[in-house]
């Protein structure tokens, strides 16, 4: 695994200074196993090996992900730095939701958790050790910390407190062994969307609904950690129906935190594992696209212009635009925003509401918890995919034709306030549902206002300020010329809109 | 930056079903106009267009603060906006959720009209609706 690891203090081990006087500012992360000795002590060899699983699986990959490097491994735990402490606090939690989901399938006394403090100081770097008050400190808020929460110094929460979207509870300054000044102590609590919502005053519906979400949503993550390391036992590819029925109904009701704000600690999650039940899908359902070259843009629009040659090489990509219910699942992960989702939103239809910036943080957790290459579509492979061989106006011809999609204009089904279920129409000729209509779908590209200078090789093209990012196929609420595979639009990166979503693509 | 914004939008709630928007209320002193071009200017494009905001804050789109709202600009719009929904998004109602008060506007020649609309966290219209008197602008041939 260190292979994967960026060096923290790479190509300056030969000058650094003989005693050690490499010092630096770091985020140090100490974690250690609850009751280590004890587990050992029931199950050595089983501890060991899930333990292992859980470092190779979980932890060191995530580490990895957040430009973290670890320093050092103690028996029941491990030190590792970050430059940066929204990235330690960031893979903290990741690290706590990942281990708790993953222990929810076994009994109580063979759960392993993980204890986490989070500390910024003042460090020697060693090649494989690091030293210092800032580290004691932070083994200090480890042992203080709840099994499966999270604690930092007060200097993290300074650094982090506008840039992570968290709940942190002041726990007030703490003495510490060995250490002159009080450290100020505060919890993570990562469920911040009903921690916020619970502080509005028109918010407390929606809290109820957040937490209703989390609790299903829990739940499904449970369900959905167990059962993809069933199927990676398997070897199975996942597949699904459009509309399977929600996996949410097998969730248990004791998945539920227990209020919000508490949802760091570690919930007793039973996963179930009824024979022939549906089995839950960690990953939108794909196809696989052939290469091929094709005329990009029309003369419809001026930012349609010039009509160029595209080559595209063959790619996956979503057959349906991502659903509430695969958003759900990222949410559980802790991964993706909560506060997307609305009291009513329902599994089959497509997830709305989320910013460029959100489509690309699913993307590339799905992609991290996979190990598979997920990323956005490119602009040219998105239009590609909705021409489906075809060079006419509409994939399916010349002029608009009455229920082929979902707009305004475009005949029914429709619902006004809403978008439909995905999958309500005929699949384009490449098999692909929702290719223009229903949402308008983010892609990778920054938005340039015409073709002029565009890559050819199907590359996204991100030259640019990149303030804004394409969308393209319209939502329910724009016009039939939206609908056209070369139509495209554009919208601030970081704004939300309640008729934009997106699909996946996947490298091949 | 960009983590700032994406924090003040997760105050947001929604993906709800567009008709259960609720309407935030806005002063009835709020006053919205655009600064330029005026009413009746012949402009080259593209062209700065910028919006003036009085007794009201703007800031990002899902971002609840009392009072303060985020710019929408309708160009040739000739539908009235439905008071309840989110304002539309497409080619002619462009959206300025990350709080900018002026925009380069990209128009072909002929005659075309501007208006200005306040959205709140949600993109739904306050209410009172804050929007600007609709302008004619001449965009000059290249």
């Amino acid at each position: 695994m260190p292979g994967e690891v960026r060096r923290f203090n790479e190509g300056k081990s030969e000058n650094r200074p003989p005693e050690g006087l490499a010092r630096r500012l770091a985020a140090i992360i100490a974690a250690d196993i609850v009751g280590y000795s004890r587990l050992m002590g029931m199950d050595e060899e089983g501890t060991h090996a899930r333990v292992t699983r859980y470092r190779r699986e979980l932890i060191d990959p995530t580490i990895a992900e957040h430009h973290g490097r670890v320093v050092k491994n103690t028996g029941d735990g491990f030190i590792a730095v970050f430059d940066s402490p929204v990235e330690a606090v960031r893979c903290s939690i990741v690290i706590q939701q990942s281990v708790t989901g993953r222990s929810a399938s076994l009994p109580a006394q063979q759960q392993i958790l993980y204890r986490i403090g989070v500390n910024l100081g003042d460090v020697i770097v060693e090649p494989d050790d690091v030293y210092g008050d800032g580290v004691n400190v932070a083994a200090r808020l480890e042992r203080m910390a709840e099994p499966g929460s999270v604690y930092i110094s007060g200097g993290v929460y300074e650094q982090i407190k506008n840039k992570l979207v968290c709940g942190y509870k002041a726990l007030g300054d703490k003495r510490v062994k060995n250490i002159t000044d009080p450290v100020t102590v505060y919890r993570v609590l990562a469920d911040p969307s009903a921690v916020k919502a619970a502080r509005q005053v028109r918010g407390l519906v929606a809290a109820l609904a957040i937490v209703l979400v989390l609790a299903v949503g829990t739940g499904i993550g449970a369900f959905w950690l167990f059962n993809r390391s069933e199927m990676e036992r398997q070897g199975g590819e996942t597949a699904r129906a459009p509309v399977a029925p929600p996996p949410s109904a097998s969730a248990p009701p004791s998945a539920a935190p227990a209020a919000p704000g508490t949802a760091a600690a570690p919930t007793p999650v039973v996963a179930p594992a009824p024979a022939g039940a549906p089995s839950l899908l960690s990953e939108p359902e794909m196809v696989m696209l052939p290469g091929g070259s094709f005329a990009m843009g029309s003369n419809e629009d001026a930012t349609e212009k010039p009509i160029h040659r595209v080559s595209i090489r063959p790619f996956a990509i979503g057959k349906y635009p991502v659903t509430v219910r695969e958003w759900k699942v990222c949410v559980a992960a802790n991964a993706c925003a909560a506060a997307v989702l609305g009291a009513g939103a329902e599994d089959d239809r497509p997830i709305t509401n989320v910013s460029w910036a959100d489509a690309d943080q699913y993307a590339k957790w799905l992609a991290l918890t996979t190990r598979k290459p997920y990323r956005l579509p490119s602009e040219a492979e998105w239009e590609y995919a909705a021409r489906g061989n075809t060079e006419s106006k509409f994939w399916w011809g010349a002029t608009l034709s009455l229920g082929k999609a979902n707009c305004k204009g475009c005949g029914d089904p429709y619902d006004p306030a809403q978008p439909l279920k995905v999958g309500q129409f005929a699949p384009n000729p490449f098999g692909l549902y929702d290719m223009g209509g229903n949402v308008a779908q983010w892609v990778e590209d920054c938005y340039h206002r015409d073709f002029a200078g565009a890559p050819s090789d199907g590359s996204a093209w991100l030259a640019g300020d990149c303030f804004t990012h394409v969308l393209k196929g319209g939502s329910w609420r724009n016009d039939p010329s939206y609908v056209r595979p070369a139509s495209r639009d554009q919208y601030d990166t970081a704004v939300r809109y309640p008729t934009h979503g997106f699909r996946v693509a996947r490298s091949e | 930056m960009l983590t700032r914004r994406l924090l003040l939008a997760s105050a947001a709630a929604s993906a709800l079903p567009l008709r259960f928007a609720l309407a935030t209320s806005a002063p009835s002193d709020a006053y919205l106009y655009i600064i330029s071009p005026t009413n009746g200017a012949k402009v080259k494009s593209p062209f700065w267009c910028r919006f003036g905001l009085r007794n009201m804050g703007v800031t990002h789109a899902g971002d609840a603060y009392p009072n303060a709202g985020h710019h929408h600009l309708l160009i040739d719009v000739k539908e009235p906006l439905d008071p309840n929904e989110p304002i539309p998004q497409d080619k002619n109602h462009l959206h300025f959720g990350a709080g900018q008060t002026e925009a380069r506007v990209d128009l072909p020649p002929g005659k075309h009209t501007l208006q200005l609309v306040l959205g709140d966290a949600n993109h739904v219209p306050f209410t009172p609706m804050v929007m600007s008197k609709k302008i004619t602008i001449t965009v000059l041939p290249h």
